[in-house]
């Protein structure tokens, strides 16, 4: 090979001198010529300029290890478009250093105050680094705060790309050792997860995650009864499409602390799609991996499987800004799912399966994963509907889970009365006739129209329309009035529009109110 | 339809600055090489000029009076070119002089400085020798003190001794040079805009900042075609250029024998469109 060491400086000073020694080496014109830049430290324009000349009479012509101060230079010029430019890695040791994440492709350490870096598993990782650096920049225009990295450097063989994250603590790191910190982590961590499925990412430039768990699902051909498996794949195409941000890969090593700000970092796995595709991965951080070998979770974030489990419940609770149980456990049983299914195939590529705990993990996400498409008929879900049973008892989580909702409105606290007060004889009425003797689901739905809100009320049970009752006479004592008619009478005073139909087996009313 | 356009070249060097070919030599060339439009441009120096017109004959390629100043100021370094001025004006004489002078004053500087706190003195002879040179520097120094044993390599002189004699900055400044010109009836174009001197790199919003003051002294030009040049800088200067309304040359920064850069090698092949600009420049200055 043709290969001619570069040294030192090169500039006006010794620009000719060197382009002369150079030339009376070279190969004849049109030969491939390899420029070896391992020792060069500066280059001037005067430099570039000899560069260029070479390439006039060499055009097969490459520059190996480059530093990074340099390939900035060519790459700002223009010269990285022209010639093959090869990077130099600068080498890094992570001996002692401190491991402060794990990615799905990598693992972050702390090289120093002020500096981490990601070491890929992957040895030719070029290709990964550059995607991340690519997802991690259109996240940042798009607003959610991250670090981008600045360097690619070498560690045992392998590729790692560093980053500037001063003085920063993962959320893992604050939950382990300062547990006081519990409330406040919860808080930021489900306002980010907020923020990144509210952030609309533009067509074609991120993978569509529908596509991915619909892949998963169909590798559980051969490990699903069949219903099962069409139950499921049913399920997952049925998500609209979805083209706000998913994270992928989002639990409590991936949110940082940097002085005051929140910062999201290992953006590899950036994706699109329905949250409940984000949910799913992050059940498995936080209570998957670890639900049969509890210690898991503490090897992986450093807190005990307890405080994990609570962590993803109030999570859930604070995302989905409701305290209601049921509301909570419908949508982590969806996540379920996606969880499940993405676990059982994840244990089985990595023949973990053949493991006793692989097994045992194995049968119980398999069984759960049953259970749960049994009782499951869509994967979306809604913040603003809750669908529960219908008993008395139940009336208190429905209450609270509108109150929660029209505290996010404008709703002045007399119009939230009578909204309660209508919500309790609907729900009550649903709760006495609908199923009688048995029992039965019902769903409450909460719309914002303009000025104010529309609550509706659905259930499969006998079909009735309570409006059609006549309005009782008020001018009765109070024992010889009838307590149903009563209640739907104040229903239609307090609210400013009260509708019933029966469609497709389901009794809907409808009540809106105006503030 | 087909582009063809002159071959043209206006930027180069002869011995009487730090080119390697004697004017007539270098006319001689630019007639083999085919070039329609050219120019002699040595640096802070025009008697090459004067030289070459004298020689001119019938039927020989068009030829600009040229000239390259090497400017400073608080902002940087920067190299300007100068076309079609009047040689006998005096304005352009008096920044031609002016820069003579400022190199002597430098030169005696440095020699005084290097026997008074270095004791390194040269012969009479050598230093009559310095002062005949047209363009008597720092390297010439650092050949002197290896020729007298004072130090082993130029490089060495250069690093023990001579970058450490700070003498006072006597240049030329960019405003002077352009309102030479001017008052010459030339036209100050910024040479290699992207390289200012020759070792920077001046990109973007910096070169743009600096387009402008000059423009705001006078600048009527930016040389976008340059042998240096790379796609990427050619298409920045040529967007300047269109932008603030300039006039585009073309040159190879020809030397001789000392650089490797072959006569007309601009970037600009005969059949490339010629942007706007540098067809205003050639018909302004009568050369198409």
């Amino acid at each position: 090979m043709n290969l001619f060491p570069l040294t030192g400086r090169i500039d006006s000073q010794n620009a000719a001198k060197v382009e002369a020694q150079l030339m009376a080496k070279l190969p004849p014109e049109g030969m491939p010529v390899v420029l070896d830049a391992a020792h060069l430290d500066y280059i001037s324009s005067a430099g570039l300029r000899v560069l260029l000349r070479i390439r006039k009479t060499h055009p097969d012509m490459r520059i190996i290890n480059v530093n990074s101060e340099i390939y900035e230079i060519l790459d700002m010029t223009g010269f990285t478009e022209m010639i093959t430019v090869e990077k130099s890695y600068r080498v890094v040791s992570i001996e002692g250093c401190e491991e402060i994440g794990h990615g799905a492709n990598g693992t972050l350490y702390r090289i120093d105050r002020d500096n981490v870096v990601k070491v890929y598993r992957n040895a030719d990782a070029l290709p990964d680094i550059q995607h991340e650096r690519e997802m991690a920049r259109l996240a940042l225009i798009l607003g959610i705060p991250t670090a981008i990295s600045y360097d690619v450097v070498k560690v045992n063989g392998s590729y790692g790309s560093v980053f500037e994250l001063l003085n920063a603590r993962s959320f893992a790191k604050i939950l382990s050792s300062q547990p006081e910190k519990f409330d406040w982590c919860v808080k930021e961590f489900s306002v980010m997860l907020r923020k990144i499925h509210e952030t609309e990412v533009p067509e074609g430039k991120l993978p569509d995650m529908k596509q991915t768990a619909l892949s998963w699902a169909q590798f559980l051909a051969d490990y699903l009864p069949q219903h099962a498996l069409e139950k499921l794949l049913r399920l997952i195409e049925a998500v609209p499409e979805d083209h706000h941000m998913i994270h992928g890969d989002y639990h409590t090593k991936n949110l940082e602390l940097q002085n005051d700000e929140v910062l999201l970092i290992d953006m590899d796995t950036l994706a699109m799609g329905h949250p409940i595709f984000e949910l799913g991965s992050m059940y498995n951080a936080f209570i998957g991996f670890s639900e049969v070998d509890h210690e898991a979770i503490r090897r992986f974030q450093g807190f005990d499987f307890e405080t994990s489990k609570r962590f993803w419940h109030e999570t859930l609770s604070a995302y989905l800004g409701t305290t209601s149980a049921t509301k909570i456990r419908e949508v982590e049983n969806k996540a379920r799912i996606v969880g499940y299914t993405r676990l059982i195939r994840r244990g089985i590529r990595r023949g973990e399966v053949k493991t006793e705990r692989g097994q045992a993990e194995n049968r119980l996400w398999t069984q759960e994963l049953i259970d749960l498409l049994e009782t499951v008929d869509t994967l979306t879900f809604s913040r603003n509907e809750l669908t529960i049973e219908a008993v008395a008892e139940n009336l208190d989580e429905v209450q609270t889970f509108l109150e929660e909702r029209l505290s996010e409105t404008a709703c002045p606290p007399k119009a939230r009365m009578q909204i309660g007060l209508a919500v309790e004889e609907i729900f009550i009425n649903i709760a006495s006739y609908a199923y009688a003797p048995g029992k039965g689901p019902a769903t409450v739905r909460i719309e914002f129209i303009p000025d104010g809100v529309s609550v509706t009320f659905t259930d499969h049970g006998i079909p009735y329309d309570p409006l059609k009752k006549a309005d009782p006479d008020v001018t009765l004592s109070a024992e010889e009035r009838n307590i149903g008619g009563l209640g739907v009478f104040l229903t239609k005073k307090l609210t400013d529009d009260v509708r019933y139909e029966y469609r497709d087996g389901q009794n809907i009313l409808t009540m809106a109110k105006r503030f | 339809m087909e582009f063809t356009h002159p071959i043209i070249d206006l930027h180069m060097h002869s011995a009487v600055s730090d080119g390697t070919d004697t004017p007539e030599e270098l006319l001689s060339h630019v007639r083999k090489a085919g070039i329609r439009v050219f120019s002699l441009t040595d640096h802070d120096a025009i008697s090459g000029c004067r030289q070459v017109h004298a020689l001119l004959k019938p039927g020989d390629p068009h030829f600009l009076f040229g000239v390259e100043f090497s400017c400073k100021d608080a902002y940087g370094k920067y190299h300007i070119l100068g076309y079609g001025y009047d040689p006998d004006a005096a304005s352009i004489c008096g920044v031609v002089n002016a820069g003579h002078m400022n190199r002597l004053k430098k030169l005696d500087l440095r020699l005084d400085r290097l026997r008074t706190e270095f004791g390194i003195a040269f012969p009479h002879a050598d230093a009559d020798m310095l002062h005949a040179l047209p363009n008597p520097g720092k390297p010439h120094l650092a050949k002197l003190m290896v020729r007298y044993g004072y130090s082993e390599t130029i490089s060495a002189a250069f690093h023990t001794v001579l970058n450490r004699l700070h003498v006072p900055d006597l240049y030329t400044s960019p405003e002077d040079a352009i309102r030479g010109i001017r008052d010459a009836g030339g036209v100050p174009v910024l040479a290699h805009p992207c390289f200012g001197d020759g070792d920077q790199l001046i990109l973007g919003d910096a070169l743009e900042k600096r387009i402008l003051r000059l423009k705001d002294a006078g600048l009527l030009g930016l040389e976008g075609f340059y042998s240096g040049f790379t796609e990427t800088l050619r298409a920045q200067v040529l967007a300047f250029a269109e932008a603030f309304d300039l006039y585009v040359t073309a040159g190879s920064d020809f030397h001789g024998g000392n650089k490797l850069i072959p006569l007309a090698d601009t970037g600009l092949l005969p059949d490339t469109p010629f942007p706007d600009g540098l067809q205003r420049f050639l018909r302004d200055m009568h050369c198409l």
